[in-house]
């Protein structure tokens, strides 16, 4: 376009609407790129960002830790407690994957808090030989949540690897810990009330029992 | 210097410019002979010779400044309508389309009854721990919050932020003290299941 007038006026105004719409588009897309773990001090920064890079390397997830330092963060937890945390959850993640072997992330982040309850590598290693579940995400959120409402670790290994290796589904260990959660908000003692819950918990038939002649598996008495 | 009166050349060239000048009086009707001769100019302009033939605008200082200004109102527009309010780009809301989640999400909807809170807010390892990022909304009159939205499959670990007090899910299996303190909850979110 060419104008009859010198154009610094409509030059002057463009380059302002330029400099407006740039000042803009970053105060709006600031809040998903800012790094939270800015808040933190430089150096425990640096040691939590040296267990991610560790965690990267040896594999383990990275977002599951950075997620414990967010959540530090975000309960204004003191910097060294947050790094203390970070190594605590690494820690656990490490012991886990040397229990379980190769497992996916969310397994291996679920199993890490199991540990972290209070169960010990030995009664996870229970888990490692069975195959046949599609997940054990169920399984160790019950368990987790058990130990942490205050059933004895050994109550809690040898009912839920009962079931376990009894191959119970997803939709038991729910119901089992909807169950378990009850007594005990209606003051029964955590442990008693998982034994009790326990032997009235039915499971599938062993899988080594073949069915009579023309008769499908019942999956529902599972 | 040349002496003008004594040149003859000179004297010549002054006669030659003032003698009148004779023309033809047929060379008029010549000369428009020829420009009706010529094929007139078409009528109509095709568009692309319309656009890309350079012209000649006048502007006045004020009517740039209101182009200036529009410019300016649609770029500011444009981008609100294109980022949510985390600042993240977001698709335009399309007619008769319903919106589409990534094929790893699933759609959770989190409840709470806490009819005395004021504000809640969801918070977990989706979010970042962000309180900002996830507000519940309060159902009318009866005091339970929700919110809905899409979560990876597997493992979920989250809290309740209300009135600015940390909180756990009274229906959800509770994830151990990460080292904080407190106790969290836990979703397991399967494939194609809405919770």
């Amino acid at each position: 376009m060419r104008l009859h007038r010198p154009p610094r006026f409509a030059l002057g105004l463009s380059l302002a609407a330029l400099v407006a719409l740039a000042a803009i588009r970053p105060v709006a897309g600031q809040d998903a790129t800012v790094d939270r773990l800015a808040k933190l001090d430089q150096y425990n920064r640096a040691a939590v960002e040296l267990m991610l890079d560790s965690a990267a390397t040896l594999g383990l997830p990275v977002s599951y830790l950075r997620s414990v330092a967010y959540e530090g963060i975000q309960r204004k937890a003191d910097g060294r407690a947050i790094v203390r945390a970070v190594r605590k959850q690494f820690d656990l993640l490490k012991t886990a994957r040397a229990t379980l072997g190769t497992v996916d992330s969310e397994e291996l982040t679920a199993a890490a808090a199991v540990l972290g309850a209070g169960a010990r590598p030995n009664q996870l290693a229970t888990f490692r030989a069975q195959q046949k579940a599609p997940s054990r995400l169920e399984a160790f959120a019950v368990w987790a949540d058990l130990l942490t409402r205050g059933v004895p670790a050994e109550d809690a290994f040898s009912g839920l690897s009962k079931l376990w290796v009894d191959g119970a589904d997803d939709a038991t260990f729910l119901r089992l810990w909807k169950n378990v959660q009850s007594d005990i908000l209606q003051g029964l003692n955590p442990g008693t009330a998982l034994q009790n819950r326990i032997r009235e918990t039915p499971v599938r038939a062993s899988p080594q029992v073949k069915p009579p002649e023309g008769q499908q598996e019942n999956q529902s008495s599972r | 210097m040349i002496d003008s009166e004594q040149h003859p050349y000179v004297e010549w060239i002054a006669r030659e410019a003032r003698r009148p000048v004779v023309t033809d009086p047929a060379a008029r009707e010549r000369v428009m002979a020829a420009i009706r001769a010529e094929p007139a100019p078409a009528a109509h302009v095709p568009l692309w010779r319309r656009i890309v033939e350079p012209r000649a605008l006048t502007l006045s200082p004020a009517a740039i400044g209101l182009l200036a200004a529009g410019l300016v109102g649609i770029g500011v527009l444009a981008g609100g309508f294109a980022m949510n309010r985390d600042g993240r780009m977001v698709d335009q809301p399309r007619v008769g389309v319903a919106p589409q989640l990534p094929v790893s999400d699933t759609v959770v909807r989190f409840v709470l009854v806490a009819p005395q809170a004021e504000t809640v807010s969801l918070v977990g390892d989706f979010n970042g721990w962000d309180a900002s990022k996830t507000p519940m909304a309060r159902a009318a009159s009866n005091g339970v919050w929700t919110v809905t939205l899409p979560l990876s499959v597997g493992r979920h670990v989250y809290s309740f932020l209300v009135d600015g007090k940390w909180s756990v899910d009274p229906n959800a299996p509770l994830a151990p003290d990460d080292g904080f303190g407190h106790a969290n909850s836990v979703k397991i979110v399967r494939r194609g299941s809405v919770l």
